[in-house]
């Protein structure tokens, strides 16, 4: 963050200059700057690739011309840091323009100018939400072209200032870019190849306080895979607010993030992964309009954000438009809330609704979100999971069948097979309470004590491939893939934790009556029927979003946890007030301003989903419970819970948030 | 004598572009083009309006083949050989030919076939002429530097 005041003062033009061309050529000498400006035209149109290539020359840039987007982007692969800005055509036939405009942002981070005859505001407007830097309308003049080098300088002094806070760490990251395009390329690999690092990585996450780790363990593997914990996604959705979200750039946001050993490539699949979840969002987000104030409040409204969140999955996944991984994220943050309402539906024909429904949606959120977790969850859970389903009945059925299908591909992993299915159902609360948490950072802590028990089962359970099937068969983006089992995987930890803090809260401070209210609140008719299912306390809804998942916890293992986790629920709340805050933030940046820090996705999705309320209640309600009693169990299980309300202090909520 | 014959030709040159420009068929940014032409490229602007000749001409082949397909009229491609040829003739300053293409992509838009026919026909009578009128420019640049080729060394 401090990065960001230092940029504007530290660089002189000058040395500005000379500093960025100094990376890639030397041979520029300051003052003729613009002269020599490296230049990739891509343009299908023979006559404009012509044209534009003399304008260049003319304007004393070093051009290389380019017919085809395909061969474009293998010149760009093979000659990294080669060039310092691409103009790109929009329509090409064999590659769309944006597509290129994608690839070129993520692997190459290189400023991208999109040019066409199209000038209508629709397809600018794409190119914008793409990552170009600049939309250029055919007829392209002369004068146009001289300018674009401040597009090169503008990128260029991000970059400086991310040599000034880690040099060393920058120099890895362009020599790895290759090898890390690659996995880009492949989400399905990289679910199967993701576990396996992503617990290397996360054991490196809780280093990275300590600073020193990363960079050593990023040169030593090969392809290092972040895990996206709830604090580094905090952390990201920050640094995008603060650059706005049309002019993020991977490089930028790895600035503003200043996390040790993050590389370039994680941010911009995550970036890419975000951009898509906010493309799909910004539809609904449009008619909902004014909701996300709404969501914004403090703890009380969470739950409605969470209602929100369900309405919007649902629908989504209706329409299919969902990635899976917006839908994890989503689920995450509501569900986890909903935790105590989803239990009663279960018994009651709701719950049929939700099985029936569960199915349809759900198996792909399991798919993204749920692979890793699974695995991880693990040998406990599995025992945890074969009471947690006969108690839960219906709902469970439900899950049965699609839990049959991807779990399938888990059955090696032992028992899971059935409860997997749980299992996932678990995860997506703990995803949810993850990302709630994400604000808090202290939840590294915690999450680094339900990696120890968690963590570890899981790498033993899971195979990668397992997740990689699941990926494969749920999840049809195969980018958003990607970045789903990242979070999944730094989710498990967040979520492990988040429950068991739920668990705690439900038990002793939710009331019966806290529901009935939140639900009310909320407009829920069904979670109030569902606190007397549980047998403990659903918790509060208000809290509940994140929260409620307790109910099912309490009456497994709240007992025991209840005394220690008390305190946690104050830390908790204080964390989803954060989050309300963001809420708006959120909003506002959507509009454009780009001021707030909004935390997650999900965020995002309560206010998307408005419009939708009505219907979402039900359907994200019987879906919420069914997943979150899983939860409830794995939180037993993993007994994290106690751990959670240590680490969550109040005090280091604040000071997550002031960072 | 010979320099009196190019500079009649120049003279002949710049009344029949002052023609295409009072016609709408060029705009100034034929003249960006012509401003392009200097000592690395003599032949610049005749090199990309050739370029410009074959692939137009490869896209009203195109688009014609679609039109004429009564079952099955790909629009949307359609829509995409209109953006090229607009963006191509946009870059040349063909406005007439630009103008009747934005014409036929709105047509395409809405599926309107028989839009889309005079849409063609147009395009078709708009680059005929084009291609007239800068074939007509082009020979009498040649002739003029043919002229003018004879004249520098009488200079010298």
């Amino acid at each position: 963050m401090s990065a960001l005041q230092k940029l504007p003062q530290s660089m002189a033009t000058a040395s500005c200059y000379g500093s960025m061309l100094s990376c890639k050529a030397d041979v520029f000498v300051p003052d003729q700057f613009p002269v020599g400006l490296r230049v990739l035209v891509v343009d299908d149109d023979i006559t404009c690739l012509r044209i534009l290539e003399k304008m260049l020359r003319r304007c004393m840039y070093i051009v290389t011309p380019c017919s085809q987007a395909i061969v474009a982007l293998n010149i760009l692969r093979e000659s990294k840091g080669c060039f310092d800005v691409v103009l790109s055509d929009v329509h090409m036939p064999d590659m769309d323009g944006f597509k290129l405009l994608e690839r070129v942002g993520l692997e190459m981070d290189l400023p991208v100018i999109m040019m066409s005859a199209d000038g209508r505001t629709s397809v600018v407007m794409r190119g914008i939400r793409h990552g170009a830097c600049d939309y250029l309308i055919k007829p392209i003049r002369e004068e146009e072209l001289k300018n674009i080098w401040q597009h090169v300088v503008r990128k260029k002094w991000n970059e400086n200032k991310e040599h000034e806070h880690s040099g060393s760490f920058d120099e890895n990251d362009r020599c790895k870019r290759g090898s890390d395009d690659a996995e880009y390329a492949s989400s399905v690999n990289q679910g199967s190849e993701g576990l396996l690092k992503t617990q290397k990585k996360r054991r490196d996450a809780k280093e990275e306080d300590d600073g020193d780790m990363e960079s050593d363990d990023l040169s030593s593997s090969k392809k290092p895979r972040v895990v996206w914990s709830v604090e580094l996604h905090q952390q990201f959705v920050s640094a995008v607010n603060q650059l706005g979200i049309d002019k993020a750039v991977p490089k930028r946001i790895l600035e503003l993030m200043n996390v040790p050993g993050l590389t370039r490539e994680n941010v911009a699949s995550h970036l890419q992964k975000f951009r898509l979840y906010l493309k799909r969002l910004s539809g609904v987000a449009q008619q909902q309009g004014g909701m996300p104030n709404s969501c914004c409040g403090p703890m009380e409204q969470n739950p409605k954000l969470g209602s929100l969140g369900r309405f919007d999955i649902q629908a989504f996944a209706a329409s299919g438009q969902i990635p899976p991984q917006t839908l994890a994220a989503l689920h995450a943050e509501l569900l986890g809330r909903p935790t105590g309402n989803m239990l009663p539906p279960m018994d009651q024909p709701a719950l049929l609704q939700a099985s029936l429904q569960g199915p349809k949606f759900i198996p792909v959120d399991n798919g993204v979100a749920y692979g890793q977790p699974l695995m991880k969850c693990p040998s406990n859970i599995s025992k945890h999971f074969t009471q947690s389903i006969i108690s839960t009945e219906g709902g469970h059925a439900g899950f049965g069948a699609w839990s049959s299908n991807s779990l399938g591909s888990f059955g090696p992993s032992h028992n899971l097979g059935s409860l997997g299915v749980q299992n996932s159902n678990v995860l997506m609360g703990m995803l949810q309470h993850q990302r709630l948490q994400e604000q808090h950072q202290k939840q590294k802590i915690v999450a680094e004590n339900c990696r120890s028990i968690n963590v570890q089962p899981s790498c033993l359970v899971a195979p990668s491939q397992s997740s990689a099937s699941f990926q494969a068969a749920n999840s049809p983006a195969s980018i958003n893939q990607n970045g789903a089992f990242n979070r999944n995987s730094i989710i498990d930890y967040n979520v492990l934790s988040a429950q068991s803090n739920n668990s705690s809260f439900g038990v002793e401070q939710m009331s019966d009556r806290e529901l009935k209210t939140a639900v009310v609140l909320n407009g829920y008719s069904v979670p109030v029927p569902m606190s007397p299912s549980m047998s403990s306390c659903s918790v509060n809804t208000s809290n509940a979003s994140g929260w409620q998942v307790q109910n099912s916890t309490p009456t497994y293992i709240t007992g025991r946890q209840l005394p220690d986790q008390v305190p946690n629920t104050n830390d908790i709340e204080g964390s989803y007030s954060a989050k309300a805050d963001q809420g708006p933030l959120r909003n506002i940046r959507f509009i454009g301003k780009g001021t707030s820090i909004p935390s997650r996705f999900a965020v995002d999705d309560p206010e998307s989903p408005v419009t939708d309320l009505n219907h979402g209640k039900f359907y994200g309600e019987n879906e919420n419970k069914v997943k979150q009693e899983p939860n409830l169990d794995f939180i037993e299980d993993s007994k994290v819970g106690i751990p959670m309300s240590q680490r969550f202090p109040p005090n280091d909520l604040m000071s997550v948030f002031s960072e | 004598m010979l320099g009196l014959g190019a500079e009649r030709l120049r003279a002949d040159m710049n009344r029949l572009l002052a023609l295409l420009f009072h016609q709408g068929v060029l705009d100034e940014q034929f003249l960006q083009l012509q401003q392009l032409q200097d000592a690395t490229s003599p032949n610049f602007v005749s090199e990309v309006v050739n370029i410009y000749f074959n692939e137009s001409e490869k896209l009203l082949r195109n688009l014609r083949g679609l039109l004429l397909d009564r079952e099955f009229s790909d629009y949307k491609k359609m829509g995409i050989h209109l953006n090229q040829f607009m963006g191509s003739s946009s870059s040349i300053g063909a406005k007439r030919v630009r103008n009747v293409c934005v014409a036929f992509r709105a047509a395409s838009e809405q599926n309107n076939r028989p839009g889309c026919l005079r849409g063609l026909e147009l395009l078709e009578h708009e680059y005929c002429y084009l291609k007239n009128k800068l074939h007509e420019l082009f020979h009498l640049e040649q002739q003029r530097l043919l002229a003018a080729g004879v004249r520098y060394p009488m200079q010298n």
